[in-house]
């Protein structure tokens, strides 16, 4: 988290409220970031750990039929976006932020070829014309990589791969050259040959366009190759964040250590049994008094149930780096993880 | 040990989008799995190792090729014969929720399984039942509940449970942990691995994951394109592949430390995998191999044995 930039995106105390037909959720608990101008925050956690509510509510991204309520401060490029109505918020939606979903298929318009689709990003955001837009289209699916661009541009979404479908995703994100680039989960519906070359074009592409990536995953190795700083959410909170190398080779909180744990070691017995978590994480319907992963740690103290221990910087850690985790507990951590 | 299953030169085809045209999912397949043995199948989307496992348990019907289970060729079995197979080898399917019953308790999926298998008293069902739950690791409380009002990872234990009703020789595992969070496939493993190790059961594991695979599986297949192209025992395959293939398969994984994934040399393939209505010529794999050569083109190569227990199929490994 650390540049001398001001940072394109800054979140402050985002704490969000879902309300389904059916239940109230809290998906997502005073989390705060920032991101600056060609770097990467990568935010992990498993399903259910709000990280990709807390990226889509605030634009305005959920399904229909969920309302929800969005607290705390969100500064893009100086201007808060919470608030916001819906008709400035498209302006911001493909212009200033551009997003990459997890499943292409049902991101891209089925009934639509991918030409046209790219196409109309750029004619809505950058006021070009229809041919002039058409031209941008196939510049931008040469960018991405996608051979045979111009017959390409003509087929359906259903006519491409798995990987060209993401790489024409990737293509409408960044088509009115938005500064800041959503990824959610962007690779794991691809194999790892076809995963490999999505990861070097994200590199290229904010190399290239100077753009801020947040990059949603749970994939640690991802993690590891793409990004600068991390952001570990377990049940809508923040359980550690900072420098990517001092998270991943130095981490304070019990469930970072947990999940890198989980990462089967290629040094093990064949047979042997594998690391993982006991039990589940929480629904989100509770608002647990304490720690939320106080049920599942091996470090847990009384103290850990009774009252949520605070984000604060660790002991002799590299700038940045803050964990949900009392420090004694924290140290006792960096020592199993080491 | 004893051979449950052989597998001799299985080919399953499927019509092509264009009118007459086949497409061989699997191509002359040939696999041995013994009594007890936890076998892995890896490979990417679209490789054909699900159509494999399908094939060996009767859900596709094979072209060309025999499946031998206990020593009978399947395809000479009938009626209840075929039944009491069917018994012997059981599927568990990657997605729990889209192969249980919504309207079915727990209980009553366990107890259809029981009673298939010829269990007709209730309390013995019941007793049976409990006792399945216990070995996947579910509380008996279970039971009564629905599909939905479990999470995926309570879901896969239940359809390992309900596969286990019927006392099955041989599992066959197509990815079961591969919609689950990390934290949690490492508990659906540990019961794939207790149930090889304590009760003896054989299990082909179909999977992506080649680090998973690794410390789970005595020996590993990697299959591109309807052919394996690589098989041997999977600690050496893992750390000394020998098939282009496997090496890039194993080079685009990322590596957790981020000190060594930003400094490592990886091999990047170029393009995607070809079409199997239309595979190349000579070797399969040769389009987007690195140290692809002339004679590639014209020469396929078959599976031969690089060392002690390696089977390779390729000219230069």
């Amino acid at each position: 988290m650390s540049s001398a930039l001001a940072p394109l995106i800054s979140a402050r105390d985002v704490s969000i409220t879902l309300f389904t037909p059916t239940a109230t959720v809290f998906p997502v608990d005073k989390v705060s970031y920032s991101v600056s101008a060609g770097r990467t925050l990568a935010i992990v956690g498993e399903s259910g750990s709000g990280k990709t509510v807390l990226n889509l509510a605030p634009l305005g991204l959920m399904p229909a039929g969920v309302a929800c309520d969005v607290t705390g401060s969100i500064k893009l490029n100086g201007r808060e976006i919470v608030g916001l109505p819906e008709g400035e918020m498209q302006a911001v939606r493909g212009r200033e932020v551009g997003v990459i979903f997890q499943d292409p298929l049902s991101a891209l318009n089925p009934m639509r070829r991918i030409g046209t689709q790219i196409a109309e990003v750029s004619e809505h955001h950058a006021d070009l014309t229809a041919r002039a837009a058409t031209a941008h289209a196939l510049d931008l699916m040469r960018l991405v990589g996608i051979p045979d661009a111009s017959e390409r541009l003509r087929q359906f979404p259903h006519e491409l791969s798995g990987g060209m479908r993401q790489r024409a995703m990737i293509a409408i994100a960044i088509a009115a050259e938005p500064k800041l680039l959503i990824a959610d989960e962007p690779t794991t519906a691809l194999d790892v040959t076809i995963q490999a070359q999505i990861l070097d074009l994200l590199k290229d592409l904010q190399r290239r366009l100077g753009m801020g990536i947040i990059l949603i995953t749970h994939d640690i190795g991802v993690v590891a190759g793409m990004a600068d700083d991390v952001l570990v959410m377990y049940a809508g909170r923040m359980a550690e964040v900072g420098n990517v190398e001092a998270v991943l080779t130095a981490p304070r909180h019990p469930y970072t250590q947990a999940l890198l744990n989980s990462i089967p070691d290629p040094a093990s017995r064949v047979g042997s049994r594998f690391n993982g978590l006991p039990s589940a994480p929480p629904d989100l319907g509770s608002r647990p008094k304490g720690c939320p992963f106080a049920p599942r740690c091996e470090f847990a103290m009384d103290t850990c149930r009774s009252a949520r221990p605070p984000l604060a910087l660790v002991k002799d850690g590299s700038a940045g780096h803050m964990s949900a985790c009392p420090p004694k507990l924290g140290q006792a951590v960096l020592r199993a993880a080491s | 040990m004893k051979v449950i299953l052989q597998v001799e030169k299985l080919t399953t085809t499927f019509a092509g989008t264009v009118p007459g045209t086949r497409i061989r999912a699997c191509d002359g397949i040939d696999l041995v799995i013994h009594e007890g043995e936890f076998i892995g199948l890896v490979g990417e989307s679209g490789c054909g190792k699900s159509t494999l496992g399908r094939t060996i348990v009767g859900l596709e019907k094979p072209s060309a090729g025999r499946v031998v289970f206990d020593g009978v060729d399947l395809a000479t079995l009938r009626g209840a014969e075929l039944r009491s197979f069917r018994r012997a080898i059981q599927y568990i399917f990657q997605d729990p929720y889209a192969t249980l019953n919504p309207r079915q308790t727990i209980g009553e999926a366990l107890w259809e399984g029981l009673s298939i298998f010829g269990i007709a008293d209730q309390s013995e069902r019941t007793r049976r039942a409990r006792k399945l739950l216990d070995l996947v690791g579910l509380q008996k409380d279970a039971e009564t509940r629905y599909p939905r009002e479990l999470s995926g990872g309570q879901r896969q234990r239940v359809s390992i449970a309900r596969a286990l009703t019927v006392e099955p020789k041989l599992l066959i595992c197509d990815e079961p942990v591969s919609a689950l969070d990390l934290s949690i496939r490492a508990q659906i493993m540990n019961v794939f691995l207790n149930l090889q190790q304590e009760l003896g059961m054989a299990c082909l594991f179909i999977a992506h994951d080649l680090a998973l695979v690794r410390q789970a599986a005595h020996r590993t297949l990697v299959m591109y394109l309807g052919r394996i192209v690589e098989a041997g025992e999977s600690d050496s395959l893992y750390h000394f592949p020998a098939h282009p293939y496997t090496k890039a398969l194993l080079s685009a994984v990322p590596n957790p430390d981020p000190r060594v994934e930003r400094t490592r040399q990886r091999i990047v393939l170029e393009g995607e995998l070809p079409s199997p209505a239309n595979p190349p010529s000579g070797c399969r794999f040769r389009t987007r191999c690195p140290i692809s050569k002339a004679d590639c083109a014209i020469n396929d190569p078959a599976l031969h044995s690089s060392s002690a227990d390696r089977v390779v199929a390729c000219h230069y490994a």
